[in-house]
């Protein structure tokens, strides 16, 4: 394996090229038409465009990947996350065209993929799963029909899209009469998202925690599990904060549900990096919730505490390596790991996207803290793509201490142009019930809606008066320089000229 | 000196600029301070404030700042980030669209786009009575469907969006009377 192509963008095409270069591989970079300035694409050795901006059109056409590859000479494919990373029709063309795909094989991505699949598989191996319904429901399955299986799971439920991931095509019911109309936001959005209208459902479990175990599977039958993550702290079923080892589970609970994750993937011969998420109750029974396929979003959390590289043992494992990790450092944090994806979103404006020009960026540094970003200043965030402009990891020695380096890290970030969703991280690190790991998947909804708006940072009279400072003098100083895009170059002394008339 | 109409939280405060040596003096409403400006480019600054002397002595106590400046498309309005904390600045009574939602109360409410996107569903038809909150239509964008909400009780007066037109950022979708 020489030169690997990066199937993706953002941040995780900058993961990826990072881990390629640092093994002596040549990474190959792909984009569509609004990307040709992202950081995928500058860092990387070749680039080749692959279509619009529409996803459809571009990260979803496996033909054009496929092309590109070949146009490259690259062997192998590295699909990230998103777009065709859980796509066994993508993982089987790879192999159609002699590429390595760096995952799991087409039969284990189709397997898992389908929700209803998989927790048959989840059975079979003694994993409790979550009440739910055994066979998927179509497009054609009928109002009536949903109505009656719904009632035979009981209320609350959940509506989730077969083919989903990351809280989309997903409802939740409460009221029977709400049913039909989630089931149909459910399927459009999942036809939408997934190319697939397929939905199924599941009871809602009352107060779960989100716990998953990531998991590296070589060629040659060895499965490693890996200390658990904390995944509770979500917003409209999307994680916004996940954090290892999870202050709920115990060294007993740990061993248990690292040992059913990996029987999970053994009983469906799996390989490469994978994910096992489960719920947690109250009284720490936990039920197998779904696979993920694929390299996790939160990935950097856990190699933060076990000082294993994931993407590069992705990559050695899909050459053949043999995974000599050691099960114990995996299942033994060094300390803790917290990270919060950074949002293109207004949160005081219902986290409404707030896509546009990045126009200035100074992410934060400094001991323990890891900024996997593909976002530059001068950078549009499209609205095309999911609007996750980094993951800003801290680690530290313990929870508290990352806690309190995640907040500094936090005040360091400065972001303009776009709104962000730094803030309300800054409001989320100081609540108690977060210090005290007190909360549960229902946790964040239900505190944002009881402050009903309220903004996250409330600025104080000497925050407002250091504002009204600076909008004065950027107006002033913006009318003294030479034009608007000039910078300071073309004649200093006109701009001091020109300042000389503020006197 | 030049004077501005600053208007930050909801109060209007004159802001007065003026040059002294290297330095900048600045006058807000009554109270002068001298700022000492650097610029790191084209929209941020460190500014370095000096605030009133402590009690016996004489030297200013010098407040750090770092601030990055961009204008809101959304709002017309100045976003000062003052650190990690936004505030939205007005200057010269470039009084922002109003925020819809906010808009509670009494006028007709004119819900416009916050985003680019596409209309992927409108949920009422002119005439109809709708509740403050209740979801008027739903815009995809990045990947996800988001409601956009009535700000008050009232009747539809106009529907401007398009199931399946793409809008941009500010685009009327909505009148509520």
């Amino acid at each position: 394996m020489k030169k690997i192509l990066i199937a993706n963008r953002g941040e995780i095409a900058v993961r990826i090229i990072r881990a390629c270069r640092e093994m002596n591989l040549s990474p190959v970079a792909v984009y569509s038409e609004c990307d040709r300035a992202a950081l995928h694409v500058r860092l990387a050795d070749e680039a080749y465009a692959i279509g619009p901006s529409a996803p459809r059109e571009s990260y979803l056409r496996i033909d054009r990947l496929i092309d590109a590859a070949r146009r490259s000479g690259a062997d192998a494919v590295h699909p990230g996350y998103g777009f065709l990373a859980e796509n066994e029709d993508f993982a089987a063309a790879c192999a159609a065209a002699g590429l390595t795909f760096i995952g799991p094989d087409a039969r284990a991505i189709e397997t898992m993929g389908s929700k209803t699949a998989a927790r048959s598989a989840a059975k079979r191996a003694g994993v409790p799963v979550v009440p739910g319904t055994e066979d998927p429901l179509g497009a054609d399955v009928s109002d009536a029909a949903i109505a009656a299986t719904a009632q035979s799971i009981g209320y609350p439920l959940l509506v989730k899209a077969v083919a989903g991931g990351g809280g989309k095509g997903m409802r939740t019911v409460v009221d029977p009469s709400d049913l039909a109309s989630a089931v149909r936001g459910a399927r459009s959005e999942a036809a939408s998202a997934f190319g697939d209208p397929t939905v199924y459902l599941e009871r809602k479990l009352a107060r779960p925690r989100h716990i998953e175990v990531q998991l590296l599977v070589d060629h040659h039958g060895t499965v490693v599990p890996f200390v658990e993550r904390e995944c509770s702290i979500q917003r409209r079923h999307q994680k916004v904060v996940e954090e290892t080892p999870s202050i709920a589970v115990t060294p007993a609970l740990r061993a248990a549900i690292t040992s059913a994750a990996a029987a999970v993937a053994n009983a469906v011969a799996y390989t490469n990096a994978g994910t096992i998420e489960f719920l947690v109750d109250e009284n720490g029974r936990f039920y197998f919730l779904e696979m993920n396929t694929r390299l996790q979003v939160e990935h950097p959390i856990t190699e933060m505490v076990t000082g294993l590289d994931l993407v590069q043992w992705q990559i050695r494992i899909a050459r053949g390596e043999r995974l000599d990790v050691d099960p114990a450092r995996a299942l033994t944090p060094t300390g803790h790991a917290i990270e919060c994806r950074v949002y293109a979103e207004d949160p005081d404006n219902n986290f409404l996207p707030s896509p546009g020009r990045i126009v200035a960026l100074r992410p934060p540094a400094g001991p323990g803290i890891r900024d996997d970003s593909g976002a530059t200043a001068g950078l549009d965030v499209p609205i095309d793509y999911d609007p996750m402009i980094s993951k800003l990891v801290a680690w530290a020695e313990d929870r508290t201490r990352a806690i309190a380096r995640m907040r500094r890290a936090l005040g360091e970030y400065l972001v303009g142009g776009i709104k962000t969703t730094v803030p309300f991280f800054i409001w989320l690190l100081s609540q108690p019930d977060f210090a005290d790991g007190r909360f549960d998947t229902t946790y964040l909804d239900a505190v944002l809606k009881a402050r009903n708006g309220r903004p996250f940072v409330e600025p104080d009279a000497g925050v407002e008066e250091m504002a009204a400072i600076a909008a004065a003098l950027h107006t002033a100083l913006a009318a003294a320089r030479p034009s608007t895009n000039g910078g300071s170059t073309g004649g200093r002394w006109k701009t001091e000229a020109r300042l000389e008339g503020l006197r | 000196m030049q004077h501005f109409e600053i208007e930050v939280g909801g109060r209007t405060r004159r802001v007065g600029v003026a040059r002294t040596g290297d330095k900048f003096a600045v006058t807000v409403d009554t109270r002068t301070v001298h700022v000492d400006v650097a610029r790191i480019d084209a929209h941020t600054l460190s500014l370095l404030v000096d605030t009133k002397c402590p009690p016996g002595t004489t030297d200013a106590v010098r407040t750090a700042a770092e601030v990055v400046i961009a204008p809101d498309a959304a709002t017309g309005q100045l976003m000062v980030g003052v650190g990690a904390t936004p505030v939205a600045v007005a200057v010269n009574g470039r009084r922002p669209r109003r925020r819809d939602e906010s808009s509670g109360g009494n006028g007709p409410q004119r819900l416009s786009a916050p985003m680019p996107g596409k209309i992927v569903r409108v949920l009422v038809k002119s005439g109809d009575a709708v509740r403050a909150r209740q979801p008027l239509v739903v815009v995809e964008a990045m990947k996800m469907e988001n409601e956009l909400r009535a700000g008050r009780d009232g009747l539809v007066a106009e529907i401007h969006a398009r199931e399946g037109e793409s809008v941009d950022a500010g685009a009327l979708l909505v009148v509520v009377k």
